[in-house]
């Protein structure tokens, strides 16, 4: 068997990042790996959740389609908390996975697995997809670079909904380039998305962002050291040409509850077709009322958090809520993207630090309640919501374990956060955890 | 009393609203995908030919077309909703605020929206042991639905008012014929102050039973001092009653958010571009008005055949209107097979302007279009006597007829289809009718 075989098992053996791999490698193919919600002809489907156990969708999600038709081999499906729903991939169905950098730590959530995966392998390409930071997340956490395209930049054909107006799907790898050169393929618009054709054309190449912006609102409640170590980076910027300039954003605070407002009704109509009757897992006892045979499926199949977010989701939508919680969350988005825009008319790019702290510890994750979990996503929501791109790349190590910053750009201008990462990588070095399979 | 409809009928596309998959009837479960089947991973794509046809609704129906339209998620659980919601258009219809006019009275439409049908279950096997089947081939099938306000003061309106709208859509937008049996109503349905609402009643028939049932039971109740509930009920077509659906009396709760997955459309250009045929119904009230002719001829008109009405409007531009309304009803409709065909028009309104003009005698105009028809020159030479000659043998050869006569004079009906049949359209149906009428009262 080859290295990168061998990688691929100890990633998903020792570090559970993945669900599924294949049996071998084909030869002259690059390898490439999917979150567990993208569907792909071969594998499982199933999202972390249970309630998906034994489904084969019929047909290839289009970015995967696409890396294929480049000469790519799928070598296995990404552990993920269940339909995205988390930070810390806690919640999944099929194994939680390990931090490349410290086994007892998190790899984030909800591409945990892609983080992993891209981190241990290297030249490994890992497909993500994010709803509110599932790929700035990981990318922090394990030490690499994760791009989140601009919403309706990459079809989601074949991805299985969290929430429909904010689900991206996008990439993780050890490298800008490598993204760089990947991410042209995913892109572009697909006639079984119709939000994906709306786009722009990607252009030639990107203009490198010369002015940065940091709303001073999003320094605040970050663990010390990565507040000092975003501070260092902000000067290393500054060494190699780039302005910096502190901001404001008041209303980056309204994100937050927006986004889970959103998030959550979307989910919770998505989840809805999770019943037994078509795909997935069934109920054997069919002699039952339909709603006694629903219920009983649902609530055997459906994780904690699942259930959690249904409730949420379909609290916001009802008579009487919708307006005060639902209509006014869209009303929130908009605001953002005009506050956004505000910046953008002075500055290239927002930067922040990715997450306010780094990889935890599995055991005080297990203290955390609920809306502290969803307080970590405080950073990458806010370009979540509002669909604009954006990355996270490495930016200082504390302790052995890397902190991520994050870039965000006006929407379709992808490749302007790409020319920074690669910029970056020229004054910063990387570091991986030493492998030995 | 007061009736407001919700009517659904199904779009004449030839692919479902979101998928590419058939419309056309199949084996239970074969014009299916995983986008009609709710797929995790599958997403809508919306059909244009379906958005065409409901923009050809509302602008006929006189709505109020926003700029942009969305689609919503209307979400309940049930066993033939793959998705456990139905995508359909709640805050964004195609169309609000419109008008139809049923034989001169204006009944308001409140709204024109689409939206996907869900599939079909049947249930087999005895009572308490029956099994049942999802057909999902209807699932993801174009509907149009119409809202009316509770204008219709009568079952027998509801039923006129559904029975003329088919008409004037299956004429706008091509409609199947047998969409009088398959529309599914919602009506509701006042006589004092509550109303009830009679959900999902499939066909017209179906519709006045319910309705009629519903204005007798809701009087009945008042009269006896008694109140009518406001709930919901379903109709039993073996039974003809409706009975209690045992539902919640107010609305559920479907917690509509929008669909994110399809987006916004911009249907400005797209519903003021659209090329709307004259429907008949309101092709016939132009003739009425325009050339002054009666009603019922104005309808008989556009009824039997759209060129018919052709001619006939043409053959306005050279003759009196009860000309053209003669010739068009009589000889030229009874021998419209051949006639149809345009290149003999300007043959036909030479003759009918001549005989008008008086430069030939009516029966000569007739020898001339029935010679131009192909039809035998000697038989229709023979005029007025050929027909006498038809109608007595025939009575003559059935007496059984002239005694049915006698306790039903519907009976001279079989002498005149008869008599119809064997002219092969020499004689215009009112000469026949009159002739027969002459000759059977000449007999009793």
């Amino acid at each position: 068997m080859s290295a990168v075989y061998d990688l691929i098992r100890y990633a998903q053996l020792r570090h559970r990042a993945f669900t599924e791999v294949v049996d071998r490698l084909d030869d002259g193919k690059f390898h490439f790996s999917a979150k567990d919600n993208l569907c792909a002809d071969g594998f499982q489907a199933r999202a972390g959740s249970a309630v998906l156990d034994g489904y084969r969708p019929p047909f290839d999600a289009t970015p995967i389609q696409k890396m294929k038709e480049v000469g790519g081999q799928l070598v296995g499906k990404t552990t993920m908390d269940e339909f995205g729903f988390g930070t810390f991939s806690t919640n999944s169905a099929h194994g939680v996975p390990l931090n490349p950098f410290d086994l007892e730590r998190s790899c984030g959530g909800s591409s945990g697995g892609a983080g992993a995966a891209a981190c241990l392998i290297p030249g490994h390409i890992a497909l993500g997809v994010s709803t509110g930071g599932s790929i700035s997340g990981p990318a922090s956490f394990c030490g690499v670079v994760g791009l989140t395209p601009t919403y309706g930049r990459v079809s989601r054909h074949g991805l299985i909904d969290y929430g429909n107006s904010l689900d991206k799907v996008g990439l993780l790898a050890r490298s800008a380039s490598l993204i760089a050169k990947h991410f042209r393929t995913i892109a572009g618009p697909d006639p079984k998305d119709p939000t994906s054709c709306a786009q722009p054309a990607l252009p030639e190449k990107g203009k490198m962002p010369r002015s940065l912006a940091v709303p001073k609102e999003a320094l605040q409640n970050l663990d010390p050291a990565v507040r000092s170590s975003f501070h260092d980076a902000l000067a290393r910027f500054k060494d190699i040409g780039v302005e910096v300039r502190e901001v404001s954003m008041p209303s980056l605070r309204f994100a937050l509850p927006a986004y889970y407002i959103l998030a959550t009704s979307e989910a919770s109509t998505n989840l809805a077709r999770y019943c037994g009757m078509r795909f997935g897992r069934r109920e054997e006892e069919l002699n039952q009322h339909f709603n006694d045979f629903f219920t009983g499926v649902r609530s055997e199949s459906f994780g904690d958090e699942a259930k959690r977010r249904i409730l949420l989701g379909t609290f916001c939508r009802m008579v009487g809520f919708r307006s005060r919680y639902y209509l006014k969350s869209l009303a929130v988005r908009q605001l953002l993207i005009e506050d956004y825009r505000t910046i953008f008319r002075d500055h290239d790019a927002v930067v922040t630090p990715t997450m306010p702290f780094v990889a935890p510890r599995f055991e005080d994750i297990s203290r955390m309640k609920p809306l502290e979990m969803y307080g970590a996503d405080v950073l990458t929501v806010p370009p979540n919501l509002t669909g604009m791109p954006h990355v996270s790349l490495p930016c200082a190590y504390v302790q052995g374990l890397p902190v991520g910053m994050q870039l965000v750009a006006d929407h379709w201008k992808e490749l302007d956060l790409l020319e920074a990462a690669l910029a970056w990588e020229k004054a910063f070095e990387y570091r991986f955890p030493e492998v030995s399979p | 009393m007061k009736i407001g409809l919700e009517m659904h009928f199904q779009l004449p596309t030839r692919s479902k609203l979101f998928c590419s998959c058939p419309t056309t009837s199949a084996e239970p479960n074969h014009n299916i995908c995983p986008v009609c089947l709710g797929y995790p991973g599958s997403r809508p794509s919306l059909n244009r030919k379906a958005l065409e046809a409901g923009l050809s609704i509302a602008r006929f129906l006189d709505c109020t077309i926003e700029e942009r339209v969305w689609f919503s998620r209307k979400t309940y659980f049930y066993p033939d909703l793959p998705k456990n919601f139905q995508i359909t258009q709640y805050e964004s219809p195609l169309g609000t605020n419109g008008h139809f006019d049923l034989n001169g009275r204006r009944i308001g439409i409140w709204r024109v929206h689409l939206e996907e049908d869900p599939g079909r279950i049947k249930r087999v096997g005895r009572s308490g042991e029956e099994i049942a089947f999802v057909d999902y081939n209807r699932s993801g099938i174009p509907l149009v639905e119409i809202v009316t306000a509770p204008d219709l003061t009568s079952p027998e309106e509801a039923r006129a008012f559904i029975d003329q709208l088919v008409i004037e859509l299956r004429s706008l937008c091509g409609l199947e014929a047998q969409d009088e049996q398959t529309v599914r109503v919602d009506a509701n349905i006042s006589v004092g102050e509550e109303r009830v609402e009679v959900k999902n009643v499939q066909g017209l028939r179906n519709l006045e039973k319910a309705l009629k049932f519903e204005a007798i039971r809701q009087t009945k109740l008042l009269a006896a001092g008694k109140k009518v509930i406001r709930e919901t009920r379903r109709f039993d077509e073996e039974r003809k009653v409706t009975s209690s659906a045992r539902e919640k009396e107010t609305e559920e709760d479907y917690g509509y958010i929008g669909e994110p997955d399809l987006g916004e459309f911009r249907i400005g250009d797209m519903a003021r571009n659209l090329d709307l045929k004259e429907t008949p119904l309101a092709r016939a009230r132009r003739l009425v008005s325009s050339f002054g002719i009666g009603e019922a001829t104005a309808k008989q008109l556009v009824l039997t055949s759209v060129t018919l009405t052709d001619l006939f409007e043409e053959l306005c531009g050279h003759v009196p209107p009860e000309k053209a309304v003669s010739w068009t009803t009589g000889p030229i409709s009874g021998n419209w097979a051949v006639l149809q065909d345009r290149a003999r028009w300007s043959d036909i309104i030479q003759i009918v302007k001549d005989d008008a003009e008086g430069q030939i005698t009516d029966n000569e105009a007739k020898r001339r279009i029935l010679s131009l028809a192909g039809v035998q020159q000697e038989a229709a030479a023979e005029g007025g006597d050929d027909l006498a000659k038809l109608i007595s043998d025939y009575v003559d050869a059935h007496p059984e007829v002239l005694a049915d006569y006698r306790k039903n004079p519907k009976a001279a009906n079989t002498v005149i289809g008869h008599v119809m049949k064997e002219s092969k359209g020499r004689y215009s149906s009112k000469e026949v009718v009159e002739e027969v009428k002459k000759e059977m009262e000449k007999r009793v």
